[in-house]
């Protein structure tokens, strides 16, 4: 067990990944009650907006000044997404029965998906992203990647910033009543529409940070990155309680955490030599989330599970 | 309400109208008997005189059907009964599909052979014949809308159109060997074909607005009764008709043939819906169930009997496959309304289980279970399963069973993958799958050896395809008989308002249960078959999305594409889903793309489906139905929904 101060710090590094992406999941989701199944894929068009930007800056630009741009060429490439989407696919269908707007998230999902494996050029391999140059820090026995530390002062700060939104903004104290309650909140002359936009942008944004992130974190990007991390951001928003903002990165970090754990000692356990490694860990990571399921189904931070009428 | 009148388009004395159109029609289907083109390069060689081939027949049919309906609507006796509403719309509809084959084919002439000059008399009578039939047509009385307010897209969307040459001309400016040189030139392709839907979807409103078809309430004359042996050989006459059709479409051997085809059978089905005829059969089918059932399973089963080869057998036994499975997951989404995203998992399930208990040598149990006991044991692995992920599930919100079936289906997959001796124990061999499943012998029967009933040599696949069918009846009769059920009606309640349902004492959370596990175990059954039919099961047939059918969004759309709650509706769909990836192979580099569009397009215009259950098309369009003349506030009437 000598290693358990890197594998916590492995597995909170990539809890914080999950947790930002898991934002964009339960704001919206608190806001309509849609699973919005695309929104791995939002992530995903963030990291090429990144690259696009990355490709347009002549060669040998300084990652330091690059960066920047790269995260404002992804945040508008992914909110834009985000808003065209709710305008043109949601929105049509607020009022229609509940599987339809899956199905049409479904149908995003894959739309974008597709046209960036055929469209952006050389997308249907990984693309190269660039990485942040330079040795590996240590801690102490804790090994931490340069290119992590965009994520570890990233993610921080994106959580503060979203907890002075919502709390003290017009805005923010807008979108927590219209979440509470859409109809009272319309009838005290909040514009829902907008509010809900505007959940749909904060979300693409955060994403666009988080696909910044994973592309400096792996140093690829490919069109089929936010299927599986869609997948792991909603496990960690039903982890933390969805519809909760601060649930959703505690969430996100118990996610990570149990995958590092999972992935580092389940091969130690007696009689389950064969079951540990990366290979399993999606698997490790899915069967946290039915036994969450079963036992506290409202999430570590959730209040209510029952349907709204 | 909107209001209807009866007047052409366009302003002909009825007489010509009329004579137009039979003369364009009568050109459409004599252009057959001349040669299209003078080159045999062109699929299907339409180069001969009086002798019709591919594309040619397609005209015929749409030439003739459109002169039937003419002739119908104008009272011909003898013929009236092919238009029972004598709206004129049926025979705008069907002279629409001969201009849609005679546009098509001209265009597909032109373009493959390079330039108007490959194009024979015959082609130019058929160019002419079918803009013929529909000037005529339009020319007839239709039944329109009074109305329609001329609709302008969004103002914003039409900055589009001066971006997209700008977007062009920007791509061009940066050269080209610049690394970002090629995200540009992409992206004002994107550019480029935004502003072409935004165009093409503003003169989509503009011809709506000028042509203001619309639908009269035209009361059905009451149906002359017939002797009740006439009308059951009119109900076989209708399905050995509908067998035919499907029957050409399976065999289309060429891309071109099957595009004709499609254009022309859609607008057919709309032009027998508009005509009435659609309706006088289901007043019949509806008066002779047994027959209807028993008619609809010969002509499914005599299928095999109509192929000289095995090629189009192992595509029909294919789309019985996946409609079977499409069926199965219609009782968890259309009945119980529970949204299954990883179902295609349980099919894998059962193959799985089939395969290891099939006595392959790669398979790590070495027995081999008679069929029955496999397929069992694969139906029961399966609701196994099913049981798993739906016990923790279930109690919760929808939304829940959406993602942890979507997680199922992907952990399933990876399992698969990683049960191979060295990321896990030694039980799949991992992506390589289990090869070599031996052929079912049933009964001393080898389904794996062609067999001679009738004449009719019989390959493998047509033994599988009859196999299977078998299993599709299953399946049918399953969902037809549970569906009708204490059952089917508390998941019918459940799906509309589980609050409600559950004060009337219904226990939601059981019969969910048992919803999930029943469309599990089916799933499970048809997996048995499919590991036999394919020889070999791998994890890569079992993902989430795949440009092949069957897999988890394949499925579903099939279900949604077809309609939710019927038995017809998947059927047409997955035959549909299978079909058109199949045999349009231009399409594959963006099959899985327009599919996704498709999807969201369709969610928006028609979200019940081709073939509507009749109490959820009433739901979906609830908002257009006119608010009921009382002071109750209309909020309340969508609480159920």
């Amino acid at each position: 067990m000598h290693d358990l101060p890197q594998q916590l710090a492995n597995g909170l590094i990539l809890g914080a990944l999950y947790g930002l992406v898991a934002i964009g999941y339960t704001m919206v989701y608190g806001i309509v009650q849609l699973i919005n199944f695309a929104h791995g894929e939002i992530v995903m068009v963030g990291g090429f907006g990144a690259l696009t930007a990355y490709l347009a800056l002549p060669g040998g630009t300084t990652l330091w000044l690059a960066l920047p741009l790269m995260l404002i060429a992804g945040i508008l490439v992914s909110t834009l997404t985000a808003v065209a989407a709710e305008r043109f696919a949601y929105r049509p269908l607020r009022n229609a029965p509940r599987l339809a707007p899956l199905i049409t998230a479904i149908g995003l999902s894959i739309f974008l998906q597709q046209l960036v494996f055929s469209f952006y050029p050389d997308a249907k391999k990984a693309r190269v992203f660039p990485k942040i140059p330079g040795d590996p820090f240590s801690l102490g026995s804790v090994t931490i990647q340069r290119s992590d530390l965009f994520l570890i002062i990233a993610a921080p700060l994106c959580m503060l910033a979203l907890g002075w939104f919502v709390t003290r903004t017009r805005s923010g104290r807008a979108m927590q009543a219209t979440s509470q309650d859409p109809d009272t909140a319309k009838l005290m002359g909040i514009d829902t529409d907008r509010i809900i936009v505007m959940a749909f942008a904060i979300g693409a944004a955060f994403a666009a940070v988080a696909a910044v992130a994973y592309g400096l974190r792996s140093g690829q990007v490919d069109f089929r990155m936010g299927f599986i991390l869609g997948l792991k951001a909603f496990t960690a928003a039903v982890l933390g309680g969805i519809g909760n903002i601060y649930g959703a990165m505690l969430g996100g970090i118990a996610l990570g955490l149990a995958e590092a754990l999972a992935t580092g000692y389940i091969q130690h356990l007696p009689g389950m030599h064969l079951f540990g490694g990366g290979a399993w860990k999606d698997v490790w990571a899915f069967v946290l989330l039915i036994l969450v399921l079963l036992v506290r189904p409202q999430g570590l931070l959730g209040e209510r599970v029952a349907d709204r009428a | 309400m909107t209001t209807t009148e009866t007047a052409p388009v366009i302003p002909l004395p009825a007489r010509a109208a009329t004579t137009l159109t039979g003369l364009g029609a009568l050109a459409t289907a004599a252009s057959a008997a001349l040669p299209w083109t003078w080159t045999s390069d062109f699929p299907g060689d339409l180069t001969y005189t009086g002798a019709p081939a591919g594309l040619q027949w397609l005209a015929i049919a749409a030439g003739v059907l459109t002169l039937v309906l003419l002739l119908a609507t104008q009272g011909t006796p003898g013929l009236r009964w092919a238009a029972p509403t004598r709206s004129n719309n049926a025979v705008l509809l069907a002279a629409t599909g001969a201009l849609a084959v005679a546009a098509y084919s001209v265009t597909a002439i032109t373009v493959e052979l390079g330039g108007l000059a490959n194009l024979e008399p015959g082609g130019w009578i058929l160019a002419g014949g079918g803009l013929l039939t529909v000037l005529g047509a339009l020319g007839l009385p239709l039944d329109r809308r009074t109305a329609v307010p001329v609709r302008i897209l969004d103002k914003r969307l039409f900055l589009l159109l001066p971006a997209a040459p700008l977007g062009w001309y920007g791509a061009h400016a940066i050269p080209d060997d610049q690394p970002v040189a090629p995200v540009m030139t992409a992206l004002s392709g994107a550019l480029a074909i935004a502003a072409g839907a935004v165009l093409l979807l503003q003169l989509g409103h503009l011809a709506n607005s000028w042509l203001r078809l619309g639908k009269a309430d035209r009361p059905l004359p009451p149906p002359r009764r017939l002797p009740s042996w006439v009308e059951v050989l009119v109900i076989i006459a209708a399905f050995g008709a509908g067998l035919y059709a499907i029957t050409f479409g399976i065999d289309t051997e060429y891309g071109e043939l099957f595009t004709g085809y499609l254009l022309l059978a859609a607008l057919v089905a709309a032009a027998l819906t508009r005509s009435g005829l659609i309706t006088r059969l289901r007043t019949l089918t509806v008066q002779h169930r047994p027959v209807t059932t028993g008619a609809a399973f010969a002509a499914a089963a005599s299928f095999p009997f109509t192929q000289s080869s095995d090629q189009y057998t192992s595509v029909a036994t294919n789309i019985l496959i996946f409609a079977t499975v499409a069926l199965g997951l219609n009782i968890v989404v259309g009945l119980a309304g529970l949204l299954d995203l990883g179902y295609v998992a349980f099919l894998g399930v059962g193959a799985y289980a089939a395969a290891l208990v099939s006595g392959s040598p790669a398979s790590p149990i070495h027995v081999q279970f008679p069929f029955w006991a496999a397929m069992l044991t694969g139906a029961a692995v399966s609701m196994v399963f099913g049981v798993l992920i739906g016990a923790p599930t279930l109690r919760l919100r929808g939304d829940y069973l959406a993602i942890v079936t979507l997680g199922f289906g992907e952990i399933f997959r990876i399992t698969m993958l990683n049960l191979n001796g060295t990321t896990g124990p030694k039980v799949t061999n991992g992506s390589n799958g289990i090869p070599r499943i031996p052929d079912l012998e049933i009964l001393g029967f080898d389904l794996g050896k062609p067999h001679t009933v009738a004449g009719i040599e019989l390959g493998r696949f047509s033994n599988y395809y009859l196999l299977m069918l078998l299993v599709t009846a299953l399946v049918v009769l399953v969902f037809a008989r549970v569906g009708n059920s204490r059952i089917g009606r508390a998941w019918v309640a459940i799906r509309e308002d589980e609050t409600a349902a559950e004060a009337m004492g219904i226990n939601g959370f059981r019969l969910k249960l048992l919803a999930f596990a029943l469309g599990a175990c089916l799933a499970g059954l048809a997996g048995t078959v499919q590991a036999h039919v394919s020889y070999t099961v791998t994890p890569d047939q079992y993902t989430f999305a795949d440009a092949l059918p069957p897999n988890s969004a394949f499925l579903l759309a099939a279900v949604i594409l077809g309609g939710m709650g019927t038995i017809s509706g998947p059927l047409v769909g997955a035959t549909l889903l299978f079909l058109i990836p199949k045999k349009l192979e231009f399409l594959s580099d963006y099959q899985l793309l327009a599919f996704g569009a498709a999807l969201i397009v369709l969610m928006r215009v028609r979200p019940e489906g081709l073939i509507p259950n009749r109490r959820r098309q009433l739901e979906f369009h609830e908002a257009a139905t006119p608010a009921p003349p009382t002071g109750e506030p209309t909020a309340l009437t969508k609480a159920g929904a």
